[in-house]
């Protein structure tokens, strides 16, 4: 059955079962790899996309549940590597094996989405991604620095609380 | 209408297929710029060998001509090099390029890896100068030439090479640095004097009077420079007169080793761009759902292919056999089926709702209570000698007081992300196989093997691993996907474990393992006997390691190995037998501590000071950093503790070795309900001669806490009828961020030997430690792991 999903800004039309879980539509169908399959039944979070600007976990979504809403994949966080929170990550050298890293990244962006300047309390109850190679202490450090780029008003803008 | 074929073989068995060919199905596609083509046809046929993507990082012949099999020179000076080990997180892709270019001279910003390739590799041999280490056939651990690891040629059988261009393509026992550094410098060098003979030459002046560095070099009396980048070709051509004569630097010579580089495969980790194996997709490529028989050494006995053949997608079933154990190290695994499908979601569905009987092997009635209790008989008996010295018997019974515990430990996966994976292409000459890996060259052999194809002519695309932590641990998943593709000749097969699959059945274990230990003590409570007896299953990975405490003075002493003989694969997981024994060890010396009312800390120093041993002034130093790191003594909450524990990771207790020293103190605390939270680790890490890349130490201890973390809190694989009863994060838990201690220090201290390694030298120790804080909060003594079975509650 073709499904159209929205996905970084693009439209695609996957043919397959409605049951199909989305992670499997971005992985398999359309090729977008950098989300990951890690359990399969929503427990570790290397499969974590944007559905609505929400970090959701991708396998446990059917992919007919995604259609009309806006999904973002790692893919369609910057073109080359520059959002804050991807700068920060390579500031702090977060990755080890990097195979959780899309996910943590998805829901750190989220968080911080929502959450301008997390708390480490904030931070522990909004990332809950596994990674086996605990890459946590800088995966924390880069969320804080991530936070506080993010919050640095663009050189030469003025400032943007300016009026509030 | 469905078509049935039906092939057999001895290695590929059984293949029954339905009729594709009148299905048709939709292939879908974006173009640039969001709009859409969607087309209908046919997936082609793979052209396997040109399947590629920017950033993968399999090996590609260049299209520049090479300085050697390890360098590639561009024009502009870029810099690729050639790494034979895989990247699975511990920072291997950086370190080995490091120590290339430590002798190269080149710049370090324009430096870019790719795996080696396995298949040349199998073809080329190294060159004869290469094979000597210059540090001697037996290089001592503190001479600082040559690396300390291995000597000349230390492992060749019929399935690893070491003599082949590559030399060491294992990607195990700590050793990418000690087992390699001298090779690889080796290539760096012969590189360099080669790029220098060349700019010698077009300047009509002897090499004696250049320079090299950052990629230039000069000529000091003329002030000419020429780049790398410019007689690159030309040094490509030159072959070096007497290669023999290069020498290599010694550890105290290192400019660009000990200084911290960020990894060069984070860019591509951080935008998904990294490609695992799990991301390949080579064109017309099927998709297989493998699942073996979950009690191993058990095998297909019936399924009903007709009950699935006209779900959606389903292309074919193939029966597999059980992996030849020659092929698997020895370990035992099932037969069984995988169902190919145009995607993996169909092929795991209809696997699924296959109707499938096992045959299983006469072990349905074992579980861990039974299994254990054979352990624990295997301990009243002889055992295998590990250690002794002193008369023990006679010393026990001069003993004041003797003390006696028995500790506990359950299996345990590795558990790496990335579940077990590889996709295959066998034609009638030719095999590839894109695949993360952490031995290629034993993958080549088993292809070779499962196949008939000669190793000459088995492709292996290395991809980074999502995570590996144990080379034997990915299990047959390469074997797996052979017999699959092989049945399915001329077509790309990717053959994918469920997660399940894998943590249940594809993979190895850390061996479950019960331990006694009995010591005398004299009247001030120090021990004049010991007795330390572990017992695990027949295949446990170094049962030994660890357990003859280098460091504590036991004029007496007696260490068995004792062993049972389960079906349960075991094989290497991060640091080996290292996590059991020191949780023995240690937890024990912390209980003979109390028993002499002394204090854990310097309890331990007092031992060590007794004893005479190489290193000793490096542990004592190790413990003493580590004590001052965490204000050891000093007051804290109620509720709240330190624990210690100290070791080496030392291999051979009997002669001068390799290791790492590292002390530990965990800070925790425990809620009056039972709550534990690690609240604090200080870490004393031996620094040896040198890292290569410190930043790459840091994250790895960083990352041994949670390992620590996990094995000493939460986990562990239970048997019930054969099987194991856990298979997936909800029943295997890994710890998150909220559990993550808010409070890691690390501080290196600086010794004058070569290291074991830095990736599972960090981790054994901090179990004990959490148990014996554990202790000085509770007052509960835990010796069964893990501590989530325990009530730690407390008044
Ligand atoms: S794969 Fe989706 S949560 Fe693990
Ligand atoms: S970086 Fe390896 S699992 Fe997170």
């Amino acid at each position: 059955m073709p499904f159209p999903l929205t996905i970084n800004g693009l439209q695609y039309v996957v043919d397959v079962e409605p049951e199909t879980p989305l992670l499997w539509a971005i992985r398999d169908t359309l090729d977008l790899t950098g989300t990951k399959y890690g359990c399969g039944i929503g427990q570790c979070g290397a499969c974590t996309v944007h559905v609505n600007g929400q970090a959701v976990r991708s396998c446990s979504i059917p992919v007919s549940a995604a259609v009309g809403t806006t999904i973002t994949t790692i893919e369609g966080l910057s073109v080359d590597g520059t959002h804050p929170v991807q700068l920060a990550w390579k500031e702090f050298d977060a990755p080890q094996c990097g195979y959780c890293q899309s996910g943590m990244i998805m829901s750190a962006v989220a968080l911080l989405q929502r959450t301008s300047a997390p708390t480490d309390d904030e931070i522990d109850s909004g990332v809950t991604n596994a990674c086996r190679c605990g890459t946590y202490y800088r995966v924390r450090q880069a969320i804080h620095r991530a936070a506080a780029l993010m919050s640095t008003p663009p050189a030469g803008s003025g400032g943007r609380n300016d009026d509030v | 209408m469905t078509s049935k074929q039906t092939v057999s073989d001895a290695m590929t068995a059984h293949i029954e297929t339905a009729g594709m060919d009148r299905r048709e199905f939709f292939i879908t596609t974006a173009a640039v710029g969001g709009t859409l083509v969607v087309g209908c046809g046919w997936p082609r046929r793979g052209d396997a060998v040109g399947v590629t993507t920017p950033a993968a990082p399999w090996y590609r012949e260049s299209t520049i001509p090479e300085i050697n099999a390890w360098i590639v020179i561009a024009p502009d000076d870029t810099v690729t090099i050639r790494i034979s080990q895989t990247e699975l997180g511990q920072g291997v892709w950086t370190a080995c390029a490091m120590m290339i270019s430590e002798e190269l001279q080149c710049d370090w910003n324009k430096v870019r890896g790719e795996y080696a390739s396995a298949n040349r590799d199998a073809r080329e041999e190294a060159p004869a100068w290469t094979l000597k280490n210059p540090a001697g056939p037996e290089p001592s651990p503190t001479d600082p030439r040559g690396g300390g690891g291995e000597g000349d040629l230390p492992a060749t059988n019929e399935r690893i090479s070491w003599t082949g261009v590559y030399r060491r393509m294992t990607t195990n026992r700590s050793a990418s640095v000690k087992g390699n550094l001298y090779f690889y410098q080796l290539a760096g060098a012969e590189a360099r004097e080669r790029l220098l003979l060349a700019a010698a030459e077009r300047w009509d002046v002897p090499t004696s009077e250049l320079t090299a560095k950052d990629s230039i070099i000069t000529h000091a009396t003329t002030g000419r420079t020429v780049r790398y980048g410019e007689v690159a070709t030309r040094a490509a051509e030159l072959e070096h007169p007497h290669p023999e004569t290069i020498t290599i630097k010694s550890a105290h010579e290192f400019t660009l080793m000990g200084t911290e580089r960020k990894n060069l495969d984070v860019p591509l980790k951080v935008t998904g761009q990294a490609v695992y194996a799990i991301d390949v997709k080579v064109p017309g490529t099927l998709h297989a759902c493998a699942k073996a028989c979950p009690v191993w050494g058990g095998d297909v006995k019936s399924y009903d292919f007709d009950a699935i053949k006209e779900m959606p997608g389903v292309h074919s079933v193939v029966q597999f056999p059980k992996p030849d154990p020659g092929l698997v190290r020895g370990r035992h695994f099932s037969g069984g089926v995988a169902v190919v499908a145009d995607s993996w979601w169909r092929a795991k569905t209809a696997l699924d709702a296959l109707p499938l009987e096992w045959e299983y092997p006469p072990y349905t009635h074992l579980n861990t209570e039974n299994m254990q209790q054979a352990l624990v008989e295997s301990i009243d008996e002889p055992g295998r000698l590990v250690y002794q010295q002193g008369n023990l018997e006679d010393a026990m019974a001069q003993a004041t007081s003797v003390v006696e515990a028995s500790y506990d430990v359950p299996y345990l996966a590795r558990a790496r992300m990335e579940p077990g994976n590889a996709t295959v292409l066998v034609t009638d000459d030719r095999v590839d196989i894109w695949i993360g890996d952490q031995s290629p060259q034993e993958t080549r052999f088993s292809a070779s093997q499962i196949t008939g194809i000669p190793q000459e002519q088995v492709h292996i695309h290395s991809a980074h691993l999502g995570g590996g932590f144990g080379r034997y641990g990915n299990g047959p998943q390469a074997e797996h996907a052979v017999m699959v593709a092989k049945a399915l000749k001329g077509q790309p097969v990717k053959m994918q474990w469920t997660r399940e699959e894998d943590w249940s059945v594809g993979t190895t274990y850390r061996a479950m393992g019960v331990a006694r230990l009995r010591a005398g003590l004299d009247a001030d409570g120090y021990p004049i006997a010991m007795d330390i007896r572990a017992a695990a299953d027949q295949t446990a990975s170094s049962p030994h390691r660890s357990l003859v405490p280098p460091g504590y003075f036991f004029p007496n002493l007696r260490v068995t190995n004792h062993f049972a003989d389960f079906h349960v694969p075991c094989g290497t997981r991060r640091a080996t037998g290292s996590p059991s024994n020191v949780f023995f060890v240690e937890s024990f010396i912390e209980e003979l501590a109390d028993a002499a009312g002394k204090d854990s800390y310097e309890y331990r120093r007092e031992l060590i000071s007794r004893n005479d041993f190489l290193f000793k002034d490096d542990w004592l130093q190790a413990l003493d950093l580590v004590a001052e790191m965490s204000e050891w003594g000093t007051p804290l909450p109620e509720g709240w503790a330190r624990g210690i524990a100290i070791d080496d990771r030392r291999y051979d207790r009997e002669k001068p070795d390799v290791c790492t020293i590292a002390a530990m103190v965990c800070t925790v605390s425990v809620s009056k309900a039972g709550a534990i939270r690690l609240e604090r680790v200080d870490v004393a890490f031996d620094e040896g001669f040198g890292f290569v890349n410190p930043l790459s130490v840091r994250k790895q201890i960083e990352g041994q806490v949670a390992w620590g973390w996990n094995d000493v809190m939460h986990q562990g694989f239970t048997v019930k009828d054969g099987r194991m009863e856990q298979n997936n994060f909800h029943d295997f838990p890994v710890s998150r961020m909220s559990e993550y201690p808010r409070e890691v220090n690390i501080r290196f201290f600086k010794t004058n030997h070569w290291l074991e390694g830095v990736g599972e030298e960090a981790m054994s120790q901090i179990p004990p430690a959490i148990v014996n804080a554990v202790f000085r909060a509770t007052g509960k003594r835990v010796r069964s792991l893990p501590l989530r079975k325990h009530d730690l509650s407390w008044a």
